[in-house]
């Protein structure tokens, strides 16, 4: 098992020591105590990239001093320190603790390490220092070895990356050498921390170096982007949908999240810049809980619009405050508001346990625990920020040295969460919106066939009324047609007035005229072409067994039909002149035609016979009567003309309505 | 050759006056003349009649019923149905059962026995309420959905002088139309008359068959 950055148990040289600090009883609760911190210490090491260690079979050279000599001076080079101003001094420090009230613009600490033999060809060795915030510069064995960066009156640096510093072989000896750091002492509420360094070969140290560069600056450099665009992204959603404020409010917390991680990002700064960065800063970390305090709230359906305006004032004072102090509140204002943030996420806590309880859902249960382990991962990364300010645990101080924050993690979590919940609800509304599309559309098409269903009905009612009215017509025509014939006949033929001949006559004339009733009455409503077909194939036989030749010549549209009794009456009037042609005018030749001509229909009975002039004057012109009556009584004139051998009968009955014709 | 004629009709006038009719004619010879269905069956189980004149309403046997035993039993009968109006279903019915053709009631003597022989000849003319039936008969009204259309024993050519004859043209015309000789529209109607039988019969044939009694 490799050995953790943060374990003191180092193989090899001098300058080996124990734990720092641990002293007091060894009752069994501090041994409770003990366990727990190595458990969470194992947990914990694995985020600090500390499990990642050089190959097992190999024994680790690293060495981890933790004895230093500690002097406070203001000079620039070695040469000018005090030969015996030094004091004894351990790794990790913390400058306001071990040296209270001493400031001062640079802290010297000089570490002195015992270099083994080294095998040939180990390559060369390094300096491994997970962090040094505000800069320092290195000297090895007298000689200047590096330089990082350190805050000047025009530039605040903020180092939050580690370092790995390369020794040249041509500084290292075999024996005792000596590092030397000036680290600038700078701001006074912070302080200096220093954690212990690690000296070894660099192979070996550049797997924590990575490890560490991975955790607190490109995995922030990623979230920053990520959340950026993910809550501008979000943020239009709730423009264009401002009734969604749980995506409002999502938005608002990815960016104000992405603005507050800026403090893993920007390492350097323009000097006068950094209390106006200091106050954005607060602004985003307080925004950022009280907003997920008010996600939670909505999520949970508590409304209490006194607790929202409460949460929102407090919110205000922070920024507020670093404002009118000109960044001087810097401290109080990280100290102070910032643990008062701590309730409002125990608060946030609370909600979303009454989300989770109260909705019984996945969803709910996975934001409480995000929440929770966030409001934990806050609460621990305000006790290592101002570890000064409070007696912890052994276990704690040692891990606090390691300067490792979560919040930023598990508020990538926590918000990860939340998409994961709103891209459910989008999901879902989306399902539910098609949903509902179904059963409207379904809803529609019913309606649609109840409607057609009903409107069919009522076309059929209609139908059925208007074909009863039809044989109600017709029954009306053949009792005053029909039955006066018949019974005129019956007085006739009783009172001897009637022969043989004339009775076969008007029977004849009543079967005929029964015959069309039929012709017209048929079940469905046919067209005038069909009922004209029937009537003038009876017609051709009987023309034919008398020697007549009937031509015919039927040019009509299809579908066109008339009423009932209009066809009745038409083909009546057909029937008297085909009459008067076989009958009366002793004709070889009978030509029928019928054709729609404009709006009108076009009924032609001509024949080769003998004409108006001929014997039978007198029936034919009672036929002719006939005609002219019944053409009257459809709204059609009848023509009479004399051709140079027989005559010509024309009907013109017009179409006008277009029911008619349909 | 002068045509033997059965004539079957309950009603005694109209017995009498087909009766005459044949008689009148020296082409045609009369075989018989009943007035029952069983009568009808019984002399047809003993004389092969060239020509059964039937009126459909009989009291004993549905006329249908004989029109069929007589196409079985005699199949050189021609069968020519007696009407009131031309245009009744059972014209149709008649047809499917083997009837060639049809006659108005109130046709004249000489209608009566030209009837016959035109049955004799070729067959009657089809008028176009019976032509629209048969069309209707077979869904092969240019609307139905093919889907619908039962397997019809038609020919195109017959299917088409039906649909012409349908519309309410006369056979002069269809033959106009067609480019052949109203006589030989008069052989396809014959055809039609036959295939309609032969295929009312094979349908019936294999209704039985389904329903297991051959």
């Amino acid at each position: 098992m490799p050995t953790p950055t943060g374990a003191t148990i180092v193989q090899g040289a001098g300058g080996v020591a124990t734990r720092a600090g641990r002293r007091g009883n060894r009752h069994a609760w501090v041994l409770l105590r003990r366990s727990f911190g190595r458990a969470l210490r194992i947990g914990l090491a694995a985020l600090a990239g500390a499990a990642a260690a050089a190959p097992p079979q190999e024994v680790s050279q690293r060495l981890e001093p933790t004895a230093v000599e500690v002097q406070q001076s203001a000079v620039a080079e070695p040469s000018q320190l005090a030969a015996n101003g030094w004091a004894t001094g351990t790794l990790p420090d913390n400058w306001a603790r071990s040296h209270p009230g001493m400031m001062g613009p640079s802290a010297w600490y000089r570490i002195a390490f015992e270099l083994p033999p080294r095998r040939p060809g180990s390559g060369s060795w390094a300096l491994y220092i997970p962090y040094l915030y505000d800069g320092g510069r290195f000297w090895l064995n007298g000689q200047p070895l590096a330089s990082i960066a350190q805050t000047t009156p025009l530039t605040h640096v903020r180092w939050e990356r580690p370092h790995l510093i390369a020794m040249p072989d041509s500084l290292l000896r075999v024996g005792r050498n000596e590092v030397l750091l000036r680290a600038v002492l700078t701001d006074p509420g912070a302080g200096l921390r220093l954690q212990r360094m690690t000296i070894g070969p660099s192979d070996e140290l550049l797997p924590f170096y990575d490890r560490r560069m991975f955790w607190v600056r490109t995995m922030p450099q990623g979230a920053v982007v990520t959340c950026l665009v993910v809550g501008a992204f979000v943020l239009f959603i709730w423009w264009r949908r401002r009734s969604e404020v749980l995506y409002g409010l999502f938005g608002l917390a990815a960016v104000l999240w992405s603005i507050r991680t800026l403090t893993f990002v920007i390492e350097l700064m323009p000097a006068p810049w950094w209390p106006w960065w200091r106050a954005v800063y607060h602004a985003a970390t307080g925004g950022f809980i009280v907003v997920l305090a008010l996600f939670a709230m909505r999520f949970a359906g508590i409304a209490r619009p006194w607790l929202e305006r409460g949460l929102a004032a407090y919110w205000l004072i922070g920024p507020v405050a670093m404002l009118a102090s000109g960044g001087r509140l810097d401290s109080k204002v990280g100290f102070v508001w910032t643990g008062g943030m701590i309730p409002v996420g125990l608060a946030l806590v609370g909600f979303t346990a009454w989300a989770a309880w109260k909705q019984r859902s996945g969803a709910a249960l996975a934001l409480m625990l995000a929440v929770a382990l966030g409001a934990a991962a806050g609460i621990h990364d305000y006790l290592i920020a101002w570890d000064g300010a409070f007696r912890l645990p052994d276990f704690f101080t040692g891990w606090a040295a390691h300067r490792i924050f979560l919040l930023h993690h598990g508020a990538n979590a926590l918000l990860l969460v939340m998409v994961a919940i709103l891209t459910l609800r989008f999901v879902q509304a989306l399902d539910v919106a098609e949903e509902l599309n179904r059963t409207l559309e379904s809803r529609v098409a019913a309606r649609e066939r109840e409607l057609q269903a009903r409107h069919d009905e009522i076309a059929q009612l209609e139908r059925e009324q208007s074909a009863q009215d039809e044989r109600q017509r017709i029954m009306q025509d053949l009792h005053d047609g029909l039955g006066s014939q018949l019974f005129t006949s019956l007085s006739r033929a009783e009172r001897g007035a009637l022969d043989a001949d004339g009775l076969v006559q008007v029977l004849r004339e009543c079967i005929a005229d029964m015959r069309l009733a039929f012709d017209v009455a048929a079940p469905e409503q046919r067209e005038l072409r069909a009922v004209l077909g029937d009537f003038l194939f009876r017609w051709e036989t009987l023309l034919r067994d008398a020697g007549v030749h009937l031509a015919t010549e039927v040019a009509l549209p299809d579908g066109l039909r008339l009423p009932p009794t209009v066809t009745m009456q038409l083909l009546r009037i057909a029937q008297e002149a085909l009459t008067n042609a076989f009958k009366h005018a002793a004709a070889t030749e009978v030509r029928v035609a019928v054709r729609q001509a404009g709006g009108s229909l076009l009924l032609q009975v001509a024949d080769d016979g003998c004409g108006l002039a001929g014997p039978s004057t007198r029936a034919t012109g009672r036929g002719l009567g006939n005609m002219a009556s019944r053409a009257q009584r459809l709204g059609a004139t009848v023509e009479v003309e004399p051709l140079d051998r027989g005559t010509r009968i024309t009907l013109r009955l017009p179409l006008a309505q277009p029911g008619h014709a349909s | 050759m002068v045509a033997s004629v059965l004539i079957v009709e309950d009603e005694p006038e109209f017995l009498r006056r087909f009766a005459d009719a044949v008689l009148a004619d020296p082409g045609l010879r009369l075989l018989g003349a009943v007035s029952t269905g069983a009568a009808a069956l019984a002399l047809l189980g003993a004389q092969q009649p060239d020509v059964m004149l039937i009126d459909l309403g009989l009291p004993d046997v549905d006329g249908v019923e004989v029109i069929r035993q007589a196409a079985q039993r005699c199949p050189q009968t021609d069968v020519i149905v007696i009407t009131m109006f031309g245009d009744d279903g059972h014209v149709l019915a008649s047809i499917e059962a083997g009837a060639t053709g049809y006659l108005l009631k109130d046709a004249a003597n000489d209608r009566i026995a030209a009837s016959i022989h035109e049955a004799r000849a070729g067959g009657s003319p089809i008028s176009p309420s019976i032509a629209r039936r048969v069309l209707m008969r077979f869904r092969l009204a240019p609307t139905a959905p093919p889907a619908a259309r039962e397997v019809s024993p038609l020919s195109e050519r017959e299917t088409e002088i039906l649909r012409l004859v349908a519309k309410g043209l006369s056979f002069e015309t269809v033959g106009e139309l067609l480019a052949i000789s109203p006589h030989t529209v008069v052989a396809h109607v014959k055809k039609i008359y036959r295939k309609l039988a032969v295929h009312s019969r094979g349908e019936a044939v294999y209704e039985a068959g389904q329903m297991g009694l051959i």
